[in-house]
C-alpha cells in the first residue's frame, strides 16, 4: 500500500513539474533583462510595466472577458432550459440532444468560422455583426463542455426525483427546477463554465477569422507582441495566466463562501 | 366515516402496456390504506395518479367530493414521501422541512414554530442543522415525513418509504409512521410489496394484481379469508394445493369426507392451523382432514418452526411454536390434522 502511495505521489509531482515548468521558465525569462551567462542578471519588472500600461493590452483583456461572459451565460441558460425540458417532459429525446451537443467536438475552428462567414457576412441585421458572429461561434464551441458538465450534475442529484418532491411541496415544475435543481447542480455549472473560460481565453483562430480587427483578444495581442519583444510576450503570457487563475479563484471562493453560509 | 378519496374507473396505459385496468376504490377520512402487491402490479402508478405526478389514461379522482383529476400536483394539497431519499441535498433538515411552508408564504415565526414541532414529532430534534448526506437512511425518511406533514396536507402518500432501510429500523419506523398518522389523524395511502408491513400498518389493505384490485379488506380478514388463489399465495404463507392432490393425500390417511373437494380446483389453508403429532388419532374427527406424511425438512424461523411435510404428492408447510420438548426430526412419520372450516376452496 505504501509503495502504491509513493508511486502516486511521484506521478503527481512529475505531472506538476510538466505543467509548471513552462510557466516558471516564462516567469523567470520575463523578470531578467540580461541573459548572457548561465545565471540571468538584471532583475526588472519593466516588461510587466510595459504590458500593463499598454492600452492595447487592457483593451484586448476587456474584450476577451466580454466575449467570454456573454457566450458562457447564454450557453448555460440554453443548456439548462433544454435539459430541463427534455428530462421533465421528453426523456426519450435526451439521446438526440446529446448527439447534437457533441457535434461541435468534431468541428474545427477554421471550418466553423468559414461556415459562419459564408452564411452571414455581407448580410444586414443583428447576425451580420462580427461581434455577434463571434459570440455565436463561442456558444457552439463551448456547448459540449457545458452540456456534459450540467448533464452529469443533473444525473448525480437525481433530478426527476427532486422535481417530483418540490412539486409535491407546492412548486410548479419550472419553479422546482430553478429553486431546487439548479442550486444543487451549481458546482457542475461552475466547473464547465471555468472550462469554457479556458477555451475562449485560448482562442486565436475564431476571433482572427470572424472578428478581424473589430475585436481583439489577449491571444491576438500576444501574437502581436511575440513578433516585437520576447520578454514582453513572456510577461503577457504570465499576466494572462494570472487573470485566469484569478477568475478561477474568485469563482471558487465565492462558491465555497455561499456553501459555508448555507451550512452556518 | 365518510368517503374521502374516490377513484372512478381509473385506467392507465403506457403505450401498449395496460398498467391499471378500471380501478374503482374509495378511501375514508383518517384511514391508513395500503396498496399491496408484487412489483409491476400498478400500485405506485395508482399512487402517482392520486398525487398528480402521473396522468390517468381515463377515469376520475375525487378528493373531499371535488374532482381533482385535472388539478396540478402542487395545487392538490397532498404530501408525499418517496421510495428513494428525496431530501434536497443543499438544505439541512430544518430548511427541508420549512420548504413547503415558505412556498405557502407562511409568516417566519409560524414557520419556525411549526417546523420545530414537526421535527420533534419525528424525533429529529438533534439533527436539525444536519444535511441529508450527514443523516442515516432512517433519519432521512423521517425528515422527508416531517417535510410532507408540516404543511398539513389533506392526504399523505407513502411510496414504499421503508424499502431502502434495514430490517430492524424498518420495524421501528413502521410503528412510528402509524403512531404519527393516528396522532395527526391524517388520511394516508401507503404503497408496499411487503405483506407483513401492510399487515402491521394498515386499517385496510387493497391487494393489487396485474393492474386490478384483487381484494380489499381489513388486514385480519384478508389474512384469514383470501378470496382468490393469488390472494392466498401472496398473503401469509398459505398452503395452496390442487384439490385433487390434497384429496389424494387425505385418502392415503384413510379419511372420509373428501367428496366435497371434488367440486373445487384448489384448496388453501394456513400453516399454523395444521395440528401435527407423532401418533395416529384413534378416530378421524368429522370436522378435520387427517393426513399421514413424513418430515422432509424443518426450518427454524426464530420463535416458530416451519416443517415441510411430504404427504403423497403434496408438500404441506406446518408452523409450530418453537418448543424444545416437541421437535420433529427430518424423516419422522407424522400425522396432520387440518380443520375443514379453515380450508378455503376455490
Amino acid at each position: 500500500m505504501k509503495k502504491k502511495n509513493g508511486l502516486s505521489v511521484l506521478l503527481i509531482i512529475l505531472i506538476l513539474i510538466w505543467l509548471l515548468v513552462p510557466l516558471a521558465v516564462s516567469l523567470i525569462y520575463s523578470l531578467f533583462s540580461n541573459w548572457t551567462g548561465i545565471i540571468p542578471k538584471g532583475f526588472s519588472l519593466d516588461a510587466y510595466q510595459s504590458v500593463l500600461t499598454d492600452p492595447q493590452f487592457l483593451k484586448a483583456l476587456g474584450q476577451t472577458i466580454l466575449v467570454c461572459i456573454v457566450p458562457i451565460l447564454l450557453t448555460n441558460v440554453i443548456v439548462l432550459l433544454t435539459l430541463f425540458t427534455v428530462t421533465a417532459y421528453f426523456p426519450k429525446l435526451e439521446k438526440y440532444v446529446q448527439i447534437i451537443c457533441m457535434i461541435p467536438y468534431t468541428v474545427q475552428g477554421v471550418i466553423l468560422s468559414v461556415s459562419i462567414l459564408s452564411l452571414y457576412v455581407g448580410g444586414s441585421g443583428f447576425f451580420a455583426s462580427r461581434l455577434v458572429m463571434l459570440m455565436g461561434a463561442y456558444c457552439i464551441i463551448i456547448l459540449p463542455y457545458t452540456y456534459q458538465g450540467i448533464r452529469n450534475s443533473m444525473r448525480a442529484v437525481n433530478m426527476p426525483m427532486l422535481l417530483d418532491a418540490a412539486q409535491m411541496l407546492g412548486c410548479s415544475r419550472i419553479e422546482a427546477f430553478f429553486k431546487v435543481v439548479v442550486p444543487n447542480i451549481m458546482p457542475g455549472i461552475i466547473v464547465s463554465s471555468l472550462l469554457a473560460v479556458g477555451i475562449i481565453f485560448g482562442d486565436y483562430v475564431l476571433i482572427r477569422n470572424l472578428a478581424g480587427s473589430t475585436v481583439t483578444n489577449v491571444q491576438m495581442y500576444l501574437y502581436q507582441v511575440m513578433k516585437a519583444d520576447s520578454r514582453k510576450s513572456s510577461a503577457t503570457f504570465i499576466l494572462i495566466m494570472l487573470v485566469m487563475f484569478l477568475i478561477t479563484a474568485v469563482v471558487l471562493v465565492l462558491r465555497s463562501r455561499s456553501e459555508k453560509g448555507k451550512r452556518n | 366515516m365518510s368517503e374521502y378519496i374516490r377513484f372512478e374507473h381509473i385506467i392507465k396505459n403506457f403505450g401498449e402496456k395496460k398498467v391499471l385496468r378500471d380501478i374503482d376504490l374509495s378511501i375514508e377520512k383518517g384511514e391508513l390504506v395500503t396498496l399491496l402487491g408484487p412489483s409491476g402490479c400498478g400500485k405506485s402508478t395508482l399512487l402517482r395518479i392520486l398525487s398528480g405526478l402521473e396522468d390517468a389514461t381515463s377515469g376520475r379522482i375525487f378528493l373531499e367530493g371535488k374532482d381533482i383529476t385535472d388539478v396540478a400536483p402542487q395545487n392538490r394539497d397532498i404530501g408525499m414521501v418517496f421510495q428513494h431519499y428525496s431530501l434536497f441535498p443543499n438544505m439541512n433538515v430544518r430548511q427541508n422541512v420549512a420548504f413547503g411552508l415558505k412556498k405557502k408564504r407562511v409568516p417566519k415565526e409560524e414557520i419556525d414554530k411549526t417546523v420545530s414541532e414537526m421535527i420533534e414529532v419525528v424525533g429529529l430534534k438533534d439533527n436539525v442543522d444536519q444535511y441529508p448526506s450527514q443523516l442515516s437512511g432512517g433519519q432521512q425518511q423521517r425528515a422527508a415525513l416531517a417535510r410532507a406533514l408540516v404543511t398539513k396536507p389533506k392526504v399523505l402518500l407513502l411510496d414504499e418509504p421503508l424499502s431502502a432501510i434495514d430490517a430492524l429500523l424498518r420495524h421501528s419506523l413502521q410503528v412510528e409512521i402509524r403512531r404519527i398518522q393516528k396522532e395527526l389523524n391524517i388520511t394516508a395511502v401507503f404503497v408496499t410489496h411487503d405483506q407483513e408491513e401492510a399487515m402491521v400498518m394498515s386499517d385496510r389493505i387493497n391487494l393489487m394484481h396485474d393492474g386490478k384490485i384483487e381484494q380489499s379488506a381489513r388486514p385480519i380478514d384478508l389474512y384469514t379469508n383470501p378470496q382468490s388463489r393469488f390472494a392466498a399465495t401472496f398473503i401469509g404463507h398459505y398452503n395452496v394445493l390442487p384439490a385433487e392432490t390434497f384429496a389424494n393425500a387425505v385418502s392415503v390417511a384413510g379419511a372420509t369426507g373428501i367428496s366435497e373437494l371434488q367440486n373445487y380446483e384448489t384448496v388453501a389453508f394456513r400453516p399454523e392451523i395444521v395440528e401435527i403429532s407423532r401418533q395416529e388419532r384413534g378416530s378421524v374427527p368429522a370436522d378435520s382432514y387427517l393426513l399421514r406424511g413424513r418430515v422432509a425438512m424443518s426450518l427454524p424461523h426464530g420463535n416458530f418452526l416451519r416443517y415441510n411435510i411430504s404427504c403423497g404428492n403434496a408438500t404441506i408447510d406446518v408452523d409450530t411454536l418453537f418448543n424444545r420438548e416437541k421437535l420433529f426430526e427430518d424423516g419422522t412419520e407424522v400425522w396432520l390434522m387440518v380443520p375443514k372450516e379453515e380450508c378455503i376452496l376455490f
